[in-house]
C-alpha cells in the first residue's frame, strides 16, 4: 500500500486545552447534544482528553491524555462486525462505513480505548447552525456507530490537490483538524510508510508508546511521554 | 391414588389430559388478557425505541450492552430447560421422565422465539436486522462470518428448527388421536398436523428413530447455542469476558436455569390443569436432586471464573471484579450468589425440605438468580473499561423494564395457548404399544 | 509555516493566476463571495480575524456551499449562500501561528447561533423583563438619537459608553463617538483586560502594554499566578511556546514550576506546582528576591536601584513563606535552580487578581531584572510601541484607560464600588454597551442592574440578548466578527501588529455594523464623528512597496520585532503587603476564588454547545460549572461529587454541584467562570450559578480592576444533586467505583 496514516501526540506539548476537540466538532459534523442528553450519556467527542489525577495534594500530577481511535493495525473492532461496516482500508485507516451499520454496539465493546460513539438518536441542529456544516462529511443517521476518521475527507482533498498540481503528497500535506489547531503542536500526521515522515521518526524517539500496546492492537497512534 | 401415572387406567389417562383442550375458564382469559396487555405495553415501548432512538434506552458509553442482552442470554438459557433435558432423559432412558418432556419442550421452543426477538431490539437500527442474514442480494453482499455473531444467528436458528421438529415429532401420535373426535375447526387443525398418521408399525419405528436422532443432535446443538451465547462475550477483549471457561460455565448456568423454569411450568400447569396425578413429588423430586446438582456445578464456575481473576490480581480484571463484588455491582453479586447457591443448596439438600413447596421456592430464586448473574457478567464488564476515565454506570429505563416484562407475558401467553391446542403431557407415551414390547 | 497553510494562504493571496479548474481559490483580493462563484464541492480560504479575547488571533475561514431557508413573503424558500465551515489560525500570524484555541475554533457557532439577535427590536415590557418587539433601524436610530441628543444638549456627562477589552477599529470608533458627543471616554468593563499586568509594566519598566514572555527560549520557568495555558492574555501564543519551551530545542527541555493557588492547567502542566494562600504572591515573590540575593544567584543586582534591594533585603523568606504556606526547603531548592539556569524566566500575572496583584506583578519584574533576562532571549521582552500615528496612540489609549481617580491609598481601606464604573453609573442617563456584559461580570454589589434600570436609556449592540440586553429599550444588533470589517491589535505582541478581517460573506440577518449605527447617530444628532477602517489603522504601519491591499489579502501586519531596549530603571520600591479580603474570616472561612476558564473565558463562551459539551478541564463536569472543593473540606462538610452546596459571602449566596478536587488547595473554592447567565440563548440561560454575582465589590485600587479572589465565603451543604454530568468520568474513585 502507499500510505499508511499514522499520528504521534507529545504529551510532553500537550497542555489539554482542548482546542483539538472543538477542531473536530468543526470539522466532522459531530452531533451536539442537550443538557438532558448530555446528563445520559449522549455526548459523543472522537477526540477526547482523559484526565487523571495522581497523588494527593499538595504533591498531585495531573496527567491529560488525548484519546481518539488508534486506527489499530490488528483492530479488535473489525472481526466482530457481522455487516463489514467497520474494516480497514488500504491506508491503513479503520473505515466506518455508516450506511451498512446496522448498531450492533458489538465494535464499541470490543475497543479497548472506548473511542466509539453511538447515535442514540438523529441528530439535531436548530436552524442555522447546520450552515457551518462540513459538505465533505456525511451527517450520520440514528442508529449507527461513528470514530474518528483520521479526517479521511482532508486525506481525500490532499490527494486531490496535489494530483492537480502534478506533484506527489508531501509530508505535512494532510493535516487533520486536530492536528491542525493544536496550539501547543503536540499532534503531528503523517505516513508511517515514509521514513523520513515526521510522524516515522517521532514514532522512533525513546519517548514514544503506544497505548495498552499489551493488548497486541498495533495501534497507529504513538504517545511521546513527558520528560 | 397410585404414585405413577403409569399405573392409572388409559382411559382415564386420556380424557384427564384431553380435557383441558376444550374447556375456557374465566380465570384463563384473565390471565390471557393481562399477559396481552403487558405484553402490547412492551411493544409500544419498543415501538418508541424505534422511532426515537436507543437513546431512550439506559445504555450509553461504555455500556453498550444492557438488559437487552442479559435478557438474551437468560431465555436462550431457559431453552435448554427442555430439549437438552428432555433429550438427556430420552436417551437414558429414564422412565418418570414421560410427564415432563413436553412441557420442557415447549419451553425451549418459547424461550428461543422470545430470546432470538432480543439482538434484534437491540440493534440501532432494528429494521435492517436482515442485513445479518446470509441470502443472495444484489449487491453482492455477504455477512462477516468472523463475528461470533453471525456464529450466534446461525446456531440460534438451527437450534429454532431442531427444537420445533424435536417438539413435533411426539405430538404426531396424540394430534392423530385428537382428529378423531373433536370439533370441525380443531379436527382440521390436528388432521393437518398429523400429517395422516395411523399408526402403523412401520410409523412408530420410523418415529422412534427419528426421535432418537433428533435427541442425538439437538443436545450437540442445544450444547453449541449457549457456548456460541458465551463466546460474544468470551471472544472480546474486554476484562473479565475473555475466558476460556465461558462456554461451559454458560452451558451449566443454562440448564440451571432451564430445570428451574420447568419446575415452574410443571407446578403451574400442575395445580392449574388438576393434573396432580401425573405430575408427582417423585417427579419433583427427581428434578429438585439434578437442579441441586447444577447448583453445584454452577457454583464451581463461579469460584473457578472469580477465584483465578482474584488471584492473578491483574488490574483491569481487578477494576472489574472490584465492581462486581465489593463496589456498585456488589449487590446483584451477592444476591446473586445467595439466590443460586444458598437457597437451592439448603432448600434441596436437605432432604425434609425437598418438597414441591420446597423446589418451586428453589426454582424462582434460580431462575431470579441466573438472570442478575447474566447481568453481573454483562454490564460491570463494560461499566470498567482499560482506559478508566471512560469508566460509567448503568441503569435500564422504563422502556427496557417494559420491554423485558413484555417477554414474561409473552412467554405466559404462548404457553397458555398451548397448553389448549395441544395436551401438556404426551397421552400416547403412557398407552402400551407394540415398539414398548420389543 | 507547515506546507498545507502556505498553500491555502497562498490560493488566497495570489491574484488569479491558477484558473478556474484547480479546485483553488483565485480571488485576488477577499471580498463578498457572490452566489454564482460558490461551487458546490468547492473550497475557498479568506483571512479573518477572531474577536472572542484581546489575544487577536488572524484567522483564515474555509467557504463552501450552503443551504439556508428563509421566508419569503410566507413561502419558505431555499437560498443557496457562501456559509463559512471552519475556522483555523492563520498562518501568517506569529502570534496564532496557524493555530486557535477552543473559543476560537468554535466562534462560527455563534455566527450560525439559531438565537442571534436577527435585526433591531425595542423594549416592549419592563426592563429587565426582556421582552422584546422588532422595529425598523430608521426608527430605532430616531429614537435613540432623539434621546442622545436630548442628554447631550443637558449634560454630556450623562452618556456612559461600556465597552470590552479589545483594542482596535471598534475600540477606537467609540472612543471618537465619545469624543464627538462631549461624553466620558468610554469605560472598558472586561474581567479580562489584564489591567493589573498593565499598571506593573508601566511601573517596573515604564512600558505600555503587555510584556512578552519569551517562553520558548527560556530553560527555567518559574510562572506565578498567571494560568497563561489557560484563560489568560493569550493562550494560543503562550501554548505554542511551551509546546517549543518543552521540546522544541534538541537538548534542553524547559523546567516549569508554577506557583498559583489553583490547580490550573497550567499548574498541571508544570514539573511542579506550589500551591500559594490566595494573595501571598507579593510575598512569595519578595521571598525569592532575598533568597536569589543571599545566594549570590542574582546576577544583576546593579539593575536594580537601592531601594529596590533593600526592600528585597529586609524581607524574612521564612516569615514570608509561613504566609504562603510553602516549605522553606522546597522553595529554596526551586530558587537555586532558578538562580543557576542558564535562562531563567518569572511569568507573573493575575488570572484572578488581589489587592495585591499589582504588587505582585512588580515584583515578578524586579525579580527578572535580578536574573538579567530582561530584553534577553528567553526572558522578558518590551510590548510594541505605539506608533507616531494619532490614530494608534487613541487605539492603544483606549486600550488602557486609566481609572478617573485612585481612591484608595495602597493599602488602605477599600472604596465599596469601582470608580470608573460606578461613577459614571451613577448619573448616567444613555448607556451604551458594546463587546460587555456588566450585569454578568459585576458583582450584583457593584449596582449595576440598578444603574441600568435608573438610566432613560440604555442600547446594547451585541449579537446576543445577554443579561445586559435584557436591561436595555434598544438591540442595535451589529454584524458578527466574520461579517465585519475589523482591526485588532494583538494583546501580546512584542511587534507592532495589526490582524484585519475585510467582508467576505453576507451578513445573515437585519444587523449593521456599530460603526455604522455609531456614525448614523451621529449624523442625526448633529455631532462632529470620523469613522475609523482598518486602513487607518494599517496606515501609518505600511513599509515601503507594501500596500494596504496586500495587507488585507495577508490577514494583517506583523512588522519585525523591533531590537531589544533596556527599559528605564525602576523607581518604585516594591511593596509585599498582604491582600485585603473582605468577610470576616471566623464567619467566612473560605478564599473564593471564581476564574476565567479557557472555555467559557469571562463567560462570553457559555452560549455555544460546542464549548458547553467540552469537558472543563478540571472536573471533566459538561453543561454545567461545578464549585470545586478540597477533599478535606468536603469530607468534613460531607459534600461528595455532585450534591448541591450554597456558598455564602456577605454580598449573596449562589447553590452548585461540589467537585471535590483532589488538587484544590485546602481552605480554597474555586469556581469557573460561565454558568448563570440570566439570558444568553437556549444553550445558556437560566442555568448554573454566577460567581461573580456574590463577590464583594472590591476594585484594584490602581487600576480599577475586579478583585476576583477578595471574596470570603461559607459553604454548606445544601443537599440533593441537580444539573451535574460529567464527560469523562475520571478515575473510578471519583464515581465510586472502588470500594476499597
Ligand atoms: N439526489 C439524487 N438522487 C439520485 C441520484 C443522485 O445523484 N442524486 N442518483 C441516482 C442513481 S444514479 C442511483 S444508482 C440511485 C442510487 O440510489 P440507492 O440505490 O438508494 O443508493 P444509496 O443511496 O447508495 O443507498 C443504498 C442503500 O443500501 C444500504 N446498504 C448498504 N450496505 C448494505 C448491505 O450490505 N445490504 C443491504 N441490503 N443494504 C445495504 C444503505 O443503507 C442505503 O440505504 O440514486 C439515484 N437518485
Ligand atoms: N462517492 C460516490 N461515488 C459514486 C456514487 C456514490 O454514491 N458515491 N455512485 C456511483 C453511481 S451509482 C453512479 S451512476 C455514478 C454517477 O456518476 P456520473 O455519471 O459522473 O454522474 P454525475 O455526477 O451526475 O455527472 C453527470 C454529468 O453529466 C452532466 N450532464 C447533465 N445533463 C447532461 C446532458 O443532458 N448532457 C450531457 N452531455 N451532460 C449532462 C452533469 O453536468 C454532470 O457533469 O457515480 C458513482 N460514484
Ligand atoms: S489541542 Fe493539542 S495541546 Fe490542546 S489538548 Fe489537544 S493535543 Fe493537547
Ligand atoms: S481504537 Fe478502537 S475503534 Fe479504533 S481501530 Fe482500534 S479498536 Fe477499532
Ligand atoms: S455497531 Fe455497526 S459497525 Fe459496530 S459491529 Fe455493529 S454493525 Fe458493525
Ligand atoms: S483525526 Fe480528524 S476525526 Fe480524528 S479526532 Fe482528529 S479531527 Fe477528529
Ligand atoms: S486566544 Fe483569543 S483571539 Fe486567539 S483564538 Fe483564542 S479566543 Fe480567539
Amino acid at each position: 500500500m502507499e500510505h499508511r496514516w499514522g499520528m504521534a501526540i507529545d504529551l510532553d506539548r500537550c497542555t489539554g486545552c482542548e482546542a483539538c476537540v472543538v477542531a473536530c466538532h468543526a470539522e466532522n459534523n459531530l452531533p451536539i447534544s442537550t443538557p438532558e442528553q448530555a446528563a445520559q450519556g449522549r455526548t459523543t467527542h472522537w477526540i477526547r482528553i482523559d484526565r487523571y489525577y495522581e497523588g494527593e495534594f499538595p504533591d498531585i500530577k495531573v496527567r491529560y491524555m488525548p484519546v481518539l481511535c488508534q486506527h489499530c493495525d490488528n483492530a479488535p473492532c473489525e472481526p466482530v462486525c457481522p455487516t463489514y461496516a467497520t474494516y480497514h482500508n488500504q491506508e491503513g485507516l479503520n473505515v466506518q462505513v455508516y450506511n451498512r451499520c446496522v448498531g450492533t454496539f458489538y465494535c464499541a465493546n470490543n475497543c479497548p480505548y472506548t473511542v466509539r460513539y453511538f447515535n442514540w438518536f438523529a441528530p439535531e441542529w436548530p436552524e442555522p447552525l447546520a450552515l457551518q456544516h462540513n459538505p465533505d462529511v456525511a451527517v450520520r443517521p440514528a442508529g449507527v456507530m461513528e470514530k474518528c476518521t483520521f479526517c479521511i475527507q482532508r486525506i481525500k482533498r490532499a490527494k486531490q490537490d496535489s494530483a492537480a498540481e502534478a506533484r506527489p503528497l508531501a509530508d505535512g500535506d494532510v493535516q487533520p483538524a486536530c492536528v491542525q489547531s493544536c496550539p501547543a503542536e503536540a499532534m503531528v500526521f503523517g505516513d508511517l510508510n515514509d521514513p523520513a515522515s515526521k510522524v516515522s521518526r517521532l514514532a522512533q524517539d525513546g519517548r514514544a508508546t503506544r497505548l495498552l500496546e499489551e493488548l497486541g492492537t498495533k495501534p497507529k497512534v504513538f504517545y511521546l511521554r513527558k520528560g | 391414588m397410585p404414585s405413577a401415572p403409569e399405573l392409572l387406567p388409559y382411559q382415564r389417562i386420556r380424557e384427564d389430559l384431553f380435557r383441558p383442550l376444550s374447556r375456557v375458564s374465566g380465570r384463563y382469559l384473565l390471565a390471557t388478557l393481562i399477559a396481552f396487555i403487558v405484553g402490547a405495553g412492551g411493544l409500544a415501548a419498543w415501538g418508541l425505541q424505534l422511532r426515537r432512538g436507543m437513546g431512550v434506552t439506559g445504555l450509553q458509553r461504555p455500556v453498550f450492552w444492557g438488559i437487552y442482552i442479559v435478557d438474551f442470554v437468560f431465555w436462550i438459557g431457559i431453552s435448554h430447560a427442555g430439549t437438552l433435558i428432555s433429550a438427556i432423559l430420552r436417551l437414558t432412558g429414564a422412565a418418570w421422565r414421560k410427564p415432563v418432556t413436553r412441557a420442557a419442550e415447549a419451553i425451549t421452543v418459547f424461550a428461543l422465539m422470545i430470546g432470538g426477538m432480543f439482538p434484534i431490539i437491540h440493534l440501532g437500527r432494528a429494521w435492517l436486522f436482515y442485513w445479518l442474514l446470509p441470502y443472495p442480494n444484489s449487491r453482492l453482499l455477504w455477512p462477516n462470518f468472523r463475528s461470533p455473531l453471525l456464529w450466534d444467528l446461525t446456531a440460534i436458528v438451527t437450534y429454532v428448527t431442531g427444537s420445533i421438529i424435536y417438539l413435533y415429532l411426539p405430538l404426531i401420535p396424540d394430534l392423530a388421536q385428537l382428529a378423531e373426535h373433536n370439533t370441525p375447526w380443531r379436527k382440521r387443525l390436528y388432521r393437518t398436523l398429523s400429517l395422516g398418521w395411523t399408526g402403523s408399525d412401520r410409523e412408530w419405528h420410523a418415529l422412534e428413530r427419528a426421535m432418537k436422532l433428533m435427541a442425538c443432535i439437538i443436545l450437540a446443538v442445544a450444547v453449541s447455542v449457549h457456548t456460541v451465547v458465551a463466546w460474544d462475550f468470551a471472544m472480546a477483549l474486554a476484562p473479565m469476558w475473555h475466558s476460556t471457561i465461558f462456554g461451559p460455565y454458560f452451558v451449566t448456568g443454562a440448564i440451571f436455569s432451564g430445570i428451574a423454569a420447568l419446575v415452574l411450568a410443571m407446578v403451574i400447569i400442575r395445580k392449574v390443569l388438576g393434573l396432580e396425578a401425573y405430575l408427582t413429588r417423585h417427579h419433583f423430586d427427581r428434578l429438585a436432586k439434578l437442579l441441586l446438582l447444577m447448583s453445584l456445578l454452577w457454583f464451581y464456575f463461579t469460584i473457578a471464573e472469580n477465584l483465578t481473576v482474584w488471584y492473578g490480581n491483574e488490574p483491569k480484571e481487578m477494576a472489574v471484579f472490584g465492581a462486581r463484588t465489593r463496589a456498585h455491582y456488589a449487590p446483584y453479586f451477592w444476591i446473586m450468589m445467595f439466590l443460586n447457591f444458598v437457597v437451592p443448596f439448603v432448600l434441596l439438600g436437605i432432604r425434609r425440605l425437598r418438597t414441591i413447596t420446597g423446589a418451586t421456592v428453589a426454582s424462582v430464586s434460580v431462575l431470579v438468580g441466573m438472570w442478575l448473574e447474566r447481568f453481573v457478567i454483562v454490564v460491570p464488564t463494560l461499566a470498567n473499561p482499560r482506559l478508566p476515565a471512560a469508566s460509567s454506570f448503568y441503569t435500564p429505563t422504563w422502556v427496557e423494564a417494559a420491554i423485558t416484562a413484555a417477554t414474561f407475558a409473552a412467554m405466559a401467553m404462548l404457553y397458555m395457548i398451548f397448553a389448549k391446542l395441544f395436551p401438556i403431557i404426551a397421552v400416547w407415551e403412557f398407552k402400551p404399544h407394540p415398539q414398548e414390547e420389543e | 509555516m507547515d506546507r498545507r497553510n502556505f498553500f491555502k494562504i497562498l490560493s488566497v493571496t495570489s491574484a488569479g493566476a491558477l484558473g478556474g479548474c484547480g479546485g483553488k481559490a483565485d480571488r485576488a483580493i477577499p471580498l463578498l463571495v457572490p452566489e454564482h462563484e460558490i461551487v458546490p464541492g468547492e473550497e475557498q480560504w479568506h483571512p479573518a480575524v477572531c474577536a472572542e479575547c484581546g489575544a487577536g488571533c488572524a484567522t483564515v475561514v474555509r467557504i463552501m456551499e450552503g443551504v439556508r431557508v428563509v421566508d419569503r413573503n410566507g413561502e419558505a424558500v431555499r437560498e443557496r449562500i457562501a456559509a463559512i465551515k471552519k475556522i483555523e489560525g492563520n498562518p501568517l500570524d506569529p502570534i496564532s501561528g496557524g493555530r486557535l484555541c477552543a473559543r476560537g475554533q468554535a466562534s462560527v457557532q455563534s455566527l450560525y447561533h439559531p438565537d442571534r439577535l436577527r435585526g433591531p427590536m425595542k423594549r416592549t415590557g419592563q426592563r429587565g423583563q426582556a421582552a422584546f418587539a422588532a422595529i425598523s433601524w430608521a426608527d430605532a436610530i430616531g429614537q435613540a438619537a432623539e434621546m442622545l441628543a436630548k442628554v447631550r444638549a443637558a449634560d454630556p456627562a450623562r452618556i456612559v459608553f461600556l465597552g470590552g477589552a479589545q483594542a482596535g477599529t471598534r475600540s477606537l470608533a467609540i472612543q471618537r463617538f465619545t469624543e464627538a458627543l462631549g461624553a466620558p471616554a468610554p469605560v472598558v468593563c472586561s474581567l479580562a483586560d489584564h489591567a493589573v499586568e498593565h499598571k506593573a509594566a508601566e511601573i517596573a519598566f515604564g512600558w505600555k502594554g503587555l510584556p512578552v514572555y519569551d517562553l520558548a527560549h527560556a530553560h527555567y520557568t518559574l510562572g506565578v499566578g498567571a494560568d497563561f495555558l489557560g484563560g489568560w492574555a493569550s493562550p494560543v501564543y503562550y501554548a505554542r511556546q511551551f509546546g517549543d519551551f518543552r521540546q522544541g530545542r534538541r537538548q534542553i527541555r524547559g523546567q516549569l514550576v508554577q506557583a498559583e493557588s489553583r490547580l490550573s492547567i497550567t499548574a498541571a502542566a508544570a514539573d511542579r506546582w506550589l500551591p500559594l494562600r490566595p494573595g501571598s504572591e507579593p510575598q512569595f515573590l519578595a521571598a525569592v528576591g532575598r533568597m536569589l540575593l543571599d545566594a549570590g544567584l542574582a546576577r544583576k543586582p546593579e539593575a536594580l536601584p537601592k531601594a529596590v534591594v533593600q526592600a528585597f533585603q529586609a524581607a524574612d523568606p521564612a516569615a514570608l513563606l509561613a504566609t504562603c504556606g510553602l516549605e522553606e526547603k522546597r522553595v529554596r531548592q526551586i530558587v537555586k535552580e532558578l538562580g543557576e539556569s542558564e535562562a531563567p524566566l518569572v511569568l507573573a500575572g493575575a488570572s484572578v487578581p488581589h489587592t495585591n496583584s499589582v504588587d505582585a506583578v512588580v515584583t515578578s519584574h524586579y525579580v527578572n531584572l535580578m536574573l538579567g533576562n530582561v530584553g534577553k532571549p528567553g526572558g522578558v521582552h518590551a510590548p510594541a510601541e505605539a506608533s507616531e500615528d494619532p490614530g494608534n496612540r487613541a487605539l492603544l489609549a483606549s486600550k488602557k484607560q486609566p481609572p478617573t481617580q485612585p481612591s484608595r491609598d495602597r493599602e488602605g481601606a477599600v472604596v465599596p464600588a469601582d470608580p470608573r464604573l460606578s461613577q459614571s453609573l451613577a448619573h448616567a442617563q444613555v448607556v451604551l454597551i458594546d463587546g460587555a456584559n456588566p450585569v454578568y461580570t459585576m458583582p450584583h454589589s457593584a449596582g449595576v442592574t440598578d444603574a441600568q434600570a435608573r438610566a432613560e436609556l440604555v442600547i446594547a449592540f451585541g449579537s446576543f440578548l445577554d443579561d445586559s440586553a435584557a436591561w436595555a429599550d434598544l438591540l442595535l444588533p451589529d454584524h458578527h466578527a466574520l461579517e465585519s470589517e475589523m482591526a485588532l491589535v494583538p494583546a501580546v505582541s512584542e511587534r507592532q501588529a495589526v490582524a484585519i478581517s475585510t467582508p467576505f460573506v453576507e451578513p445573515l440577518y437585519d444587523t449593521r455594523a456599530v460603526e455604522t449605527t455609531l456614525a448614523e447617530l451621529a449624523r442625526k444628532i448633529g455631532a462632529e464623528y470620523q469613522g475609523v477602517t482598518p486602513k487607518d489603522i494599517v496606515q501609518p504601519l505600511l513599509t515601503e512597496g507594501v500596500s494596504y491591499e496586500d495587507v488585507a489579502r495577508e490577514g494583517g501586519i506583523w512588522l519585525e520585532p523591533p531590537p531589544p531596549t533596556s527599559p528605564r530603571p525602576p523607581t518604585v520600591a516594591p511593596s509585599f503587603a498582604a491582600a485585603h479580603f473582605e468577610g470576616d474570616a471566623a464567619q467566612y472561612p473560605f478564599h473564593f476564588q471564581p476564574y476565567p476558564s479557557l472555555q467559557f473565558h469571562d463567560g462570553r463562551g457559555a452560549n455555544l454547545p460546542w464549548l458547553q459539551e467540552l469537558p472543563d478541564p478540571a472536573s471533566s463536569s459538561i453543561w454545567g460549572l461545578p464549585v470545586e472543593i478540597d477533599p478535606k473540606t468536603a469530607a468534613a462538610l460531607r459534600i461528595g461529587n455532585g450534591d448541591v452546596v450554597r456558598v455564602e459571602s456577605p454580598y449573596g449566596s449562589l447553590e452548585a454541584p461540589a467537585y471535590v478536587h483532589p488538587g484544590a488547595v485546602p481552605g480554597v473554592v474555586s469556581m469557573a467562570i460561565g454558568d448563570g447567565h440570566s439570558h444568553y440563548s437556549r444553550y445558556a440561560s437560566g442555568r448554573g450559578a454566577n460567581p461573580l454575582a456574590i463577590l464583594a465589590p472590591v476594585w484594584e485600587s490602581s487600576t480599577g480592576a475586579l478583585v476576583l479572589g477578595a471574596t470570603r465565603v461559607r459553604l454548606a451543604r445544601a443537599g440533593g444533586r441537580r444539573g451535574w454530568t460529567q464527560f469523562s468520568t475520571g478515575d473510578r474513585q471519583e464515581r465510586g467505583f472502588d470500594g476499597r
